[in-house]
């Protein structure tokens, strides 16, 4: 088509114009450019916290349910303790069950009991309940009197009463908790690990089992150091309920508690001194040999996405679950997780728009003083017979053509800004994630992000979610990828046609004599 | 058309403005014939219509009344931009030539317009031929028009017109900006299209010479009836 010779000359020959417009174009190409690539960035670390965030739920006590039913029942306390003893336990079939579901990725669970006797009488859902007790008793005089003699020679008639009060005091307590000297915790995932996550334990040698299959255990620094064990030492397991079911675990790390807790002053142990922990096998194996072994279990189920929270909520109520049990989340936190990228986000489009609202304008306005100056030429090309509608196309290709060229040397000054732009506004994500990776790994006592030795990296082998790898975007293609440079071309040709509307309403309204006449 | 000879016919056209009164006439029932090989001059005082009149006849203007005829056929029931770009040659005085082009691309333009579809080294010798045939050299051809003089300027306005070979050449005050040695050249190429290559040549002049060079002369009259207002002059 001669339009595109006559179009690609009359911009070689009219450079002074077109390097105007061209210069305008760029500015708003490198603006969306930048914006774009911060947006896409964005983007893929929401993306990732979505993918590596799970979205959880938990199923925990309804406390509030039980309480309305114990206040409508006008239970007293020992009620409230006896009804609360017969809520049944989640078992492992239901969660298994529970579990089978099209809605989730995938599920977890945490054991957890006691092994070896613990008086636990101070617990609060415990009580003392004390009773009295009155006994009466008759003693017949008869024969003592008779063979004794009685003073005074009387004998009265019947016998003696004594009545005796004793007071019996009864311990009614929450059966879920069973006596034990430690509390056992087995754990069926990393990603179940939250203390180990969120730093309330960290390990001060060895490291968390490297399989949640073995017969691993790790305990508090306080145990190791009051019974002399070792990182690979081995200690047994007593049953509380019989005693002769043994079972042994190797110790693979040890770990202490940062907690407040820890810094109770009024403990000579902290909290978690008393406890061991281990994988789910290690427990499952104590339940195989007694099933009358008092443990929990809590599941965490991971789901697909957002909308499969209800659908999951309505499955497991249909499955059974007890009313006194509730399904929750930790959508909130997802969400909140997410928030501070989200703002980089919107204020990246917010940007974009303004750009493209200002750049349209400008340039909508360029094209009209443009075509004003050029209305001598749309007038000579109407004389010598043109069709209005490749008058129209031949303005708007010059424009594509100066447009697509400005757009990829505005996108490639914008791409080599984005690297640098992108980094400084997501500096604190960056800085944040490699932290967080870092601390894990040391919690976990696995490798450090930076470091070469051959410890395990439990957040590089994706054994725990949660935890976003976010990089320093090093090279151009991290930030302006495919899909930004369709966009780009895509705001191009929109300007373009936004702007060509001015020159197209003009060349169709122009009658070409007057135009001439005009001259 | 009874004579078969003739190329553009008007009959009883009338025009007013769009904002003029009911009976304010530019002219009215104007009846004209244009024949081939002949060379017209319109001519006639400021304001008599005779741009307007051209405007007509080139289709720029189409709110007349009365018909006129191109080649027998209805000028309001045909393409006007294929019969501008193929029928009718037009040549202004202001020339009308696209500045960032030399002259052979605006001839060269031309032709694209009008769907030749040979190459560009074909059509470029063939600019170069119509610019040699109005005297000017393929150094001219090369320029950038606006390095020509008025003159060079319209012999490239009227090799433009000629370069897809259209019946009529029709020419408004071609030779207003030019000096008489100039308008001479000119005029002899007008005569020579008409007689060699029998071709009709319309020009709109105040010019006497551009008159008296013409096989016929019509004038227009200022606001009246242009009925009568005809001459012809014969050879």
């Amino acid at each position: 088509m001669y339009i595109i010779k006559n179009a690609l000359t009359s911009i070689k020959r009219n450079k002074g114009r077109n390097i105007l417009i061209g210069i305008i174009i760029l500015v708003i190409s490198a603006a969306s450019s930048i914006t774009l690539a911060i947006r896409s960035s964005a983007n893929n670390i929401v993306k990732s916290y979505e993918e590596q965030y799970n979205l959880e739920a938990s199923i925990s006590m309804d406390r509030q349910a039980l309480m309305e039913s114990f206040k409508n029942e006008s239970s007293s306390q020992e009620e409230m303790i006896e009804q609360f003893n017969n809520i049944k336990e989640l078992t492992i079939e239901q969660i298994n069950n529970y579990g089978n579901s099209d809605y989730l990725k995938s599920y977890y669970y945490i054991y957890n009991t006691s092994v070896n006797a613990k008086d636990i009488e101070e617990t609060t859902d415990s009580l003392i309940k004390e009773t009295t007790k009155t006994e009466t008793t008759t003693k017949s005089w008869g024969n003592d009197y008779q063979n004794g003699g009685f003073p005074g020679g009387r004998v009265p008639s019947g016998g003696q009463t004594t009545t005796k009060q004793t007071t019996i005091t009864e311990k009614i307590f929450n059966d879920k908790v069973s006596s034990g000297a430690f509390t056992l915790i087995g754990y069926s995932s990393y990603e179940s690990m939250s203390e180990f996550i969120n730093g309330t334990y960290s390990m001060t040698s060895g490291s968390i089992f490297n399989d949640l299959s073995s017969a691993e255990c790790i305990i508090s620094e306080e145990l190791a150091v009051l019974n002399e064990l070792e990182v690979g030492d081995e200690i047994t397991l007593l049953n509380p309920n019989d005693e002769d079911l043994t079972y042994k675990v190797k110790i693979s790390g040890i770990y202490k508690e940062n907690s407040d807790d820890a810094n109770d002053m009024s403990s000579m142990f902290s909290r978690s001194a008393n406890q061991i922990i281990t994988t789910s096998s290690v427990i499952e194996k104590i339940i195989a040999d007694d099933e009358d072994l008092s443990v929990t279990i809590t599941p965490t189920f991971i789901l697909k996405d957002e909308d499969s929270i209800d659908k999951f909520k309505s499955e497991v109520e249909d499955k059974g679950l007890s009313e006194y049990y509730i399904v929750t989340t930790n959508e909130e936190m997802v969400k909140n997780a997410t928030k501070s990228i989200s703002n980089v986000k919107s204020f990246a489009m917010v940007f974009l728009v303004i750009t493209l609202i200002i750049g349209g304008v400008v340039l909508l306005v360029i094209n009209m003083i443009n075509i004003r100056e050029r209305k001598y030429e749309i007038g000579v090309l109407r004389t010598i017979g043109m069709k209005k509608s490749l008058v129209i196309s031949q303005f708007m290709l010059e424009l594509l053509i100066v447009a697509i060229f400005s757009l990829l040397i505005g996108a490639g000054v914008g791409s080599l800004c984005s690297v640098d732009i992108a980094n400084s506004l997501l500096e604190n994500e960056i800085n944040n994630s490699s932290e967080q990776i870092d601390n894990i790994n040391k919690n976990f006592g696995g490798m450090n992000t930076y470091g070469g030795s051959n410890k395990t990296n439990f957040v590089g082998n994706n054994k725990i979610s949660g935890v976003v790898t976010i990089e320093q975007v090093s090279n151009i293609n991290a930030v302006v990828d495919f899909k930004v440079l369709i966009e780009l071309l895509a705001i191009g040709i929109l300007l373009t046609i936004f702007s060509s509307i001015s020159s197209g309403v003009a060349i169709s309204r122009f009658s070409p004599l007057d135009i001439l006449k005009e001259r | 058309m009874k004579n078969k000879k003739e190329i553009i016919k008007i009959e009883n056209v009338s025009y007013r403005y769009k904002d003029a009164k009911k009976d304010e006439y530019v002219f009215k029932n104007l009846s004209f014939d244009f024949e081939l090989g002949k060379v017209y001059a319109i001519k006639g005082k400021s304001g008599s219509g005779k741009t307007t009149l051209l405007s007509l006849i080139c289709g720029f203007e189409t709110n007349y009344e009365g018909k006129i005829f191109y080649d027998n056929k209805d000028l309001s029931k045909i393409d006007l931009d294929k019969y501008r770009n193929s029928d009718i040659g037009i040549v202004f005085q202001s020339y009308n030539l696209l500045p960032h082009l030399t002259a052979a691309e605006n001839i060269i333009l031309s032709m694209d317009i009008n769907g030749i579809k040979n190459k560009y080294k074909e059509k470029y010798r063939n600019s170069l031929k119509l610019l040699e045939d109005v005297g000017l050299t393929k150094k001219h051809g090369d320029r950038r028009v606006l390095r020509l003089s008025g003159g060079e300027q319209q012999r490239v306005a009227i090799a433009r017109s000629l370069s897809y070979n259209p019946k009529v050449i029709i020419a408004d005050e071609p030779t207003g900006n030019l000096d008489k040695d100039t308008e001479e050249d000119i005029l002899n190429i007008f005569k020579k299209l008409a007689k060699d290559e029998n071709k009709c040549v319309i020009i709109v002049t105040h010019s006497e010479n551009v008159c008296k060079n013409s096989d016929i002369v019509y004038e227009l009259k200022k606001k009246q009836e242009n009925k009568d207002g005809k001459q012809r002059k014969g050879k």
